[in-house]
C-alpha cells in the first residue's frame, strides 16, 4: 500500500503550479530578462575587451605589442610614412596583453564586438581601420 | 434553437430570402440534393478552417506561455508579438525535403500522418460549439468521440513500426500502452456523466447542464462529479501525450518518439494533429463537465445573438482548459513509464469504477 502516502494530496504539484502561475501573471518581482539582441543591446562594462583601437598620435611603432602577442596576431606595417600595428582578429583571443605592454598607452580596446565577416582576409584589421585621432595634450 | 448548423444556415438563407429561389432552381433541374450537399460542405470547410487556424494559434500560445513561465519573451519578430510565427513555421516545413528512410515501409509510413490527422479533425463533428452550432447531433455522440479518438494509437503504431527505427518503435509501443491504459478511466468517468443525462448525445449533455442550483451555482457536472472530472482531466492529458505523460515522444530518451524519422509536411501533420487533439480534448472536457456553451446567468440575451454568445462562452472555457494543460506542462517533470502504468491501472481505474458505482447508487436510490 505504498500509494497511500502523502503523495496523493499532490501538494508538490500544486506548489509548483502556484510558482509558475506567479510567473505567468507577473506577481512579485519577476521581470523578463531576455535582451532582444539585434534590436536592443546589453550595456557593456567599461573594461570590456572588443576590437582594438590605436591612437594615431601616441603610437611610435615600437613593436612591443607584436613581440608580446601570445598568438602572433599583431604585425607592424607601414601606413602613411609611419609604422602602426595591424591586428588579425581571426587569431586574436582578446587577452589585452598588447594594451598592457604599450609604453605610450596608444593601444586600447573598444566595445565593438560585432566582428563576424565573410572572409578571413577581411578579418585582418589594418591601421586604416584601427587608428583614431586623439587630441594631443599641449 | 436548431438541431444543427444546417438548419441554422437554412433559416438564415430564408431570412435573407434567397433560399427558395436557389432551391427552386435546383428543383427545376431535378437535383435538389445538390444544395444540401453544398451547404454541408460549406459547414465542414468552415469548421476545418476554424480548427486549423485555432491549432496554428495554439502553437503560438504554447510557446508564449512557456516563455512567460521561464521569464522569456518567446517569438517576437514575425508579426505583432510574433503572432505570424506559425505561418513562418508552416512555410519552412513545406519547403523542407520529404525524406523517407531507405528501409522504411513506404506505404504505411506515408499513410500514418493522414490517419492521425483526419481523426483529430473528425472528433469535432458531434461537438457543440454553441447553441445550434453543431455539424451533426449524433445520438451516440460521446461514443463516436471515444471511438474516433481510439484510432490515433493505431496510427502512432503504424508510424513507429514503418519508420524501422528503434526510437520510433519504442515511442509507438509506449504510446499505445499509455493510450489503452488511460482510455478505460476516460470512458468510465464519461459514463458516470451519461448516467445523469441518460443520453450519449452531446447536445443533451450540454442542455442537462443549463440552469442553476439555488440561483448561483451553475448546474455543471463538475460539481456533481468532482472525482470524475479530475480523473477525466488526468486521463485526457495522458491521452494527449503531454508532459507529465509524454512518453510517446520523450525527447531525452527517445529522440522524438514515433515521429523521429518524419520530416517536412508529414512532420507538420503530426504536429498539427497533436494540437488539434489538445483542442478537441479540452472541448470534450468542457462539454462533459463545464457546461459546454451554456451560460447560467445570461438568460436575457436576444435570441439572434445566442449562437455567437454561446460560441464565445464555449471558446473561453475551452481555452481555460488548454491553458491549464500548458501550465501543467511547464510545471511538472515527466514521470517514469512504470509509474504511469501504476497510476493508470492501480489508482485511476479503481477510482473510476468506484465513482461509477457511487453515481449509479445515488441515481438509483435518490433520483438526484
Amino acid at each position: 500500500m505504498a500509494w497511500i502516502s502523502k503523495d496523493w494530496t499532490m501538494t508538490g504539484i500544486i506548489k509548483g503550479l502556484i510558482v509558475t502561475l506567479k510567473h505567468v501573471l507577473r506577481i512579485g518581482d519577476r521581470p523578463t530578462v531576455t535582451v532582444q539582441y539585434p534590436y536592443e543591446k546589453m550595456k557593456l562594462q567599461p573594461r570590456f575587451r572588443g576590437l582594438h583601437a590605436v591612437d594615431e598620435n601616441a603610437c611610435i611603432g615600437c613593436g612591443i605589442c607584436e613581440v608580446n602577442c601570445p598568438n602572433g596576431t599583431i604585425q607592424i606595417v607601414k601606413h602613411n610614412t609611419k609604422w602602426y600595428p595591424q591586428v588579425n582578429i581571426g587569431m586574436c583571443m582578446f587577452c589585452g596583453i598588447c594594451v598592457d605592454v604599450c609604453p605610450m598607452n596608444a593601444m586600447k580596446m573598444t566595445g565593438n564586438y560585432e566582428l563576424a565577416d565573410y572572409s578571413r582576409e577581411s578579418l585582418i584589421y589594418g591601421p586604416d581601420r584601427l587608428l583614431f585621432n586623439k587630441e594631443v595634450k599641449q | 434553437m436548431f438541431a444543427n448548423t444546417y438548419e441554422l444556415i437554412v433559416f438564415i438563407l430564408n431570412f435573407i430570402g434567397i433560399y427558395n429561389p436557389i432551391n427552386d432552381f435546383f428543383k427545376m433541374l431535378g437535383i435538389e440534393y445538390v444544395l444540401r450537399i453544398i451547404i454541408v460542405l460549406v459547414e465542414i470547410a468552415v469548421l476545418f478552417v476554424f480548427i486549423l487556424l485555432t491549432v496554428m494559434f495554439l502553437t503560438w500560445m504554447e510557446r508564449k506561455v512557456v516563455a512567460m513561465v521561464q521569464a522569456r519573451y518567446g517569438p517576437m519578430v514575425t508579426g505583432p508579438r510574433g503572432l505570424l510565427q506559425p505561418v513562418m513555421d508552416g512555410v519552412k516545413l513545406i519547403g523542407k525535403e520529404d525524406i523517407i528512410p531507405a528501409k522504411a515501409d513506404r506505404w504505411i509510413f506515408t499513410l500514418a500522418p493522414f490517419l492521425i490527422f483526419i481523426p483529430a479533425l473528425l472528433v469535432f463533428i458531434p461537438l457543440p460549439f454553441g447553441e445550434s452550432l453543431i455539424i451533426s447531433d449524433l445520438n451516440v455522440g460521446l461514443l463516436y468521440i471515444i471511438a474516433i479518438s481510439a484510432i490515433s494509437p493505431i496510427a502512432i503504431l503504424m508510424a513507429g513500426w514503418a519508420s524501422n527505427n528503434k526510437y520510433s518503435l519504442m515511442g509507438a509501443v509506449r504510446a499505445v500502452a499509455q493510450d489503452i491504459s488511460y482510455t478505460i478511466p476516460l470512458a468510465l468517468s464519461a459514463i458516470a456523466v451519461v448516467l445523469y443525462t441518460g443520453s450519449l448525445s452531446t447536445v443533451d449533455i450540454v442542455t442537462a447542464q443549463s440552469g442553476t442550483w439555488f440561483g448561483f451555482i451553475p448546474k455543471w457536472f463538475i460539481f456533481l462529479q468532482p472525482l470524475g472530472f479530475i480523473l477525466f482531466l488526468i486521463a485526457s492529458i495522458a491521452e494527449m501525450g503531454r508532459i507529465p505523460f509524454d512518453f510517446q515522444e520523450s525527447e531525452s530518451e527517445l529522440v522524438a518518439g514515433f515521429f523521429t524519422e518524419y520530416s517536412g509536411m508529414k512532420f507538420a501533420m503530426f504536429f498539427l494533429a497533436e494540437y488539434a487533439h489538445l483542442f478537441s480534448v479540452s472541448a470534450i472536457v468542457v462539454t462533459l463537465f463545464l457546461g459546454g456553451w451554456s451560460v447560467p446567468f445570461l438568460s436575457f440575451i436576444p435570441a439572434a445573438l445566442v449562437p455567437l454568445v454561446s460560441l464565445g462562452v464555449f471558446l473561453v472555457k475551452t481555452y481555460a482548459i488548454i491553458f491549464f494543460a500548458m501550465w501543467l506542462r511547464d510545471t511538472v517533470p515527466r514521470m517514469r513509464i512504470d509509474q504511469l502504468l501504476k497510476i493508470g491501472w492501480k489508482i485511476m481505474i479503481p477510482l473510476a469504477l468506484i465513482n461509477l458505482l457511487v453515481t449509479a447508487f445515488i441515481l438509483t436510490a435518490g433520483r438526484f
